[in-house]
């Protein structure tokens, strides 16, 4: 039995050991992917200073550390049911069962679905699928793809893909029906690019980001021309949009079609786009499903993607001794899901220490950390995420141990 | 035809890989220490994994990293897991389920 | 804008449940997604919900002209993954049939 169990390998999870570690919890981290490092594994993209954010890299120095701390780390684990129990939690594995008194989870995100005719046919697959075949894997799913969706994470792996030497031939958006409305629409993909990229990882979403600025997102698409406009040579085509996806036995195309910026169709435009494969991209959702499962109260906040479970500013759920931290808190860069697991390593130390004065000002430290990473942040995945956090916990229903306990202590 | 990414200006290139020999439905391909079943079967140009068992409809990899359940498959003719999470080794027998 | 041939896509991959389908359950039963769940299988296939889920209760909110709620209707039963006999006797196998 350890004293701190982790689901999930991630900078969230990964972080939050090293913290619990350095701490002296005995840490144990489990995760179903054959190696450590999550979701930052497939990450690739460059700094403004021109360095390279290369996730492989990060991800081995987040193992490397917890390891020295003696932190236990066991890959290829899925995690099918939680239970509590007196003394803390139990695990049901594909590996048998853990047992720990203090339980985090570090699930991650998972990709948003766009149903798009053809889309079960072999050869199509989520954005993050490419993204990890190229960069983690070292495999390119075809020489030629086209994306469907339009947003920042789409565009980032865009660019990666054709460092692997893809012929990314363009990157379009679905046709708006009752699924997809937002990411089929043109203006409004647009204005969310805009309102996003100000600060982004390449410069001509930087560009629309200072565009935003100063045009009405209803006349910029206007103004946004057929053809599309060329991101690292990539024809970004806010105005095509994708009617199906083609192919018999495998997926050999797009048929597409112009559209205008109010969404209306031009179907003397339809064609095929021939490619080897085709990537899905419809956002990320948090992976909450254990926290689900437990029983978490959980808010809708389209802010941070979806559903997230109700936690404060510790990281802690409405359950005791279960906390969070990452992307299952809401969709943010890796910067800020390592700075979530700190605050989560800390505070359970705390918890487990049942110390929460001495750890007060170091706890504080490592959140007030979370609110910097988050404001200079590259990537920001959905607008508003900083004030919606605020508001969010702010209004939180948690029942703080160390808030209780200070309330005491004023008392 | 391999699908290798071998150079990347930035990740760099791939050397001394290990090669190992896999069966994907009784029929040998090359494999790298360290492929899953899926990126191994995807630098062979394979693309589609199993059969969905109602309608017959192939189907391969879909999200590669354990959500979807599309591209399972049979392992050493006992175990079912999902090619995206499962490591490689030398000699794995493979079968697509449909 | 939705073009009547869009309803032969389908939503659910597991199931291979089409949009028209799940539209004429909702105009047909003015329903719930748990009900639309429970009578055509979408979302009750291997991956257990978590590709098509969000749809499915999109699509319903849609027609019945509902607000997302904080509370998803389709909740998550366990196993999250599937899970053999012999996992469940606690035998140490990772077989996911
Ligand atoms: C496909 C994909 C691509 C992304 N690409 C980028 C990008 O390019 N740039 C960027 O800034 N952000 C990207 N993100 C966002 C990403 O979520 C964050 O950057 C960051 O990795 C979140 O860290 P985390 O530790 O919260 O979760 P993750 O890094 O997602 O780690 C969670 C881990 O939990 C494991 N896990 C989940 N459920 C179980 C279970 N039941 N049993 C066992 N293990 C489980 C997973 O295998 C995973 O390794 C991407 C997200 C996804 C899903
Ligand atoms: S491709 Fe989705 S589980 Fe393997
Ligand atoms: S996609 Fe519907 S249950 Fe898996």
């Amino acid at each position: 039995m350890s004293d701190l169990l982790i689901i999930g390998a991630g900078p969230a999870g990964l972080s939050a050991a090293i913290a619990a570690a350095e701490e002296g919890l005995s840490v144990t981290v489990i995760d179903e992917f054959p190696k450590a490092g999550g979701r930052l594994l497939g990450q690739l993209h460059q700094e403004p200073n021109g360095e390279w954010w290369n996730g492989i890299q990060k991800g081995e120095q987040l193992s490397q550390r917890a390891h020295q701390l003696g932190v236990t780390i066991q890959c290829e684990v899925s995690v099918y049911d939680i239970s509590q129990s007196k003394n803390g939690w139990e695990v049901y594995t594909t590996r048998g069962e853990y047992k720990a008194e203090k339980l985090l989870l570090a699930t991650g995100a998972t990709e948003s679905p766009i149903p798009v005719k053809g889309w079960t046919l072999p050869g199509v697959m989520t954005i993050g699928a490419a993204q990890i075949m190229g960069n983690v894997h070292r495999v390119k799913p075809g020489n030629s793809c086209i994306i469907i969706g339009a947003n920042v994470l789409s565009m980032a792996i865009a660019n990666e893909l054709k460092l692997c030497g893809v012929n990314v031939k363009e990157i379009i958006i679905p046709k708006a029906d009752i699924t997809s409305n937002e990411a089929g629409n043109p203006e409004q993909v647009l204005s969310s690019l805009m309102r996003l990229t100000h600060l982004a990882p390449t410069p001509i979403l930087r560009q629309l980001g200072k565009i935003g600025k100063m045009v009405h997102p209803k006349i910029a698409i206007r103004l946004f021309p057929k053809k599309g406009i060329r991101m690292f040579d990539i024809p970004l085509r806010l105005k095509t949009a994708a009617l199906e996806i083609v192919g018999d036995r495998f997926a050999t195309g797009v048929r597409t079609v112009n559209i205008k910026a109010n969404g209306e169709i031009d179907h003397t435009s339809e064609k095929v786009v021939d490619a080897d494969f085709v990537c899905i991209a419809g956002g990320l959702t948090p992976l909450s499903e254990l926290a689900s499962i437990i029983g978490c109260s959980f808010k809708y906040i389209p802010e941070l993607g979806g559903h997230v479970p109700v936690h404060n500013e510790q990281m802690q759920t409405n359950i005791p001794g279960l906390y969070v931290a990452g992307n299952i808190t809401g969709i943010e860069s890796a910067k800020v899901a390592m700075a979530q697991g700190r605050v989560a390593g800390l505070a359970i130390a705390a918890d487990i220490t049942n110390d929460w004065e001495q750890m007060e000002t170091s706890i504080n430290k490592a959140i007030e950390n979370v609110n910097i990473t988050r404001d200079k942040a590259l990537i920001q995945f959905h607008p508003g995420i900083s004030d919606a956090r605020k508001k969010f916990y702010q209004k939180s229903e948690v029942n703080l141990t160390q808030i209780s306990k200070i309330k005491k202590r004023e008392a | 035809m391999t699908m290798r990414v071998e150079c990347h200006p930035v990740l760099g290139n791939l050397e001394n890989q290990r090669r190992i020999t896999i069966y994907y439905d009784d029929q040998a391909y090359q494999a790298y220490e360290g492929d899953t079943i899926a990126s191994a079967m995807m630098a062979e140009g394979v693309k589609t994994l199993r059969y969905h068992e109602v309608s017959g409809k192939g189907r391969g990899v879909y999200c590669n990293i354990g959500h979807c359940f599309e591209c399972r498959v049979c392992v050493n003719e006992e175990k079912i897991v999902r090619a995206c999470l499962t490591p490689v080794s030398e000699g794995m027998r493979i079968h697509s389920l449909s | 804008m939705v073009v009547k041939s869009d309803d032969n896509k389908i939503i659910c991959r597991c199931e291979e449940v089409s949009l028209g389908t799940i539209k004429d359950i909702v105009h047909h039963f003015h329903c719930s997604s748990r009900e639309v769940k429970l009578r055509t299988r979408a979302g009750m296939g291997y991956c257990g919900g978590r590709i098509c889920r969000t749809i499915i209760e999109k699509v319903v909110q849609d027609i019945n002209n509902e607000k997302v709620s904080n509370e998803s209707q389709l909740s998550y039963r366990p196993p999250i993954r599937p899970v053999t006999f012999g996992q469940l006797g606690g035998s140490e196998n990772d077989d996911e049939s």
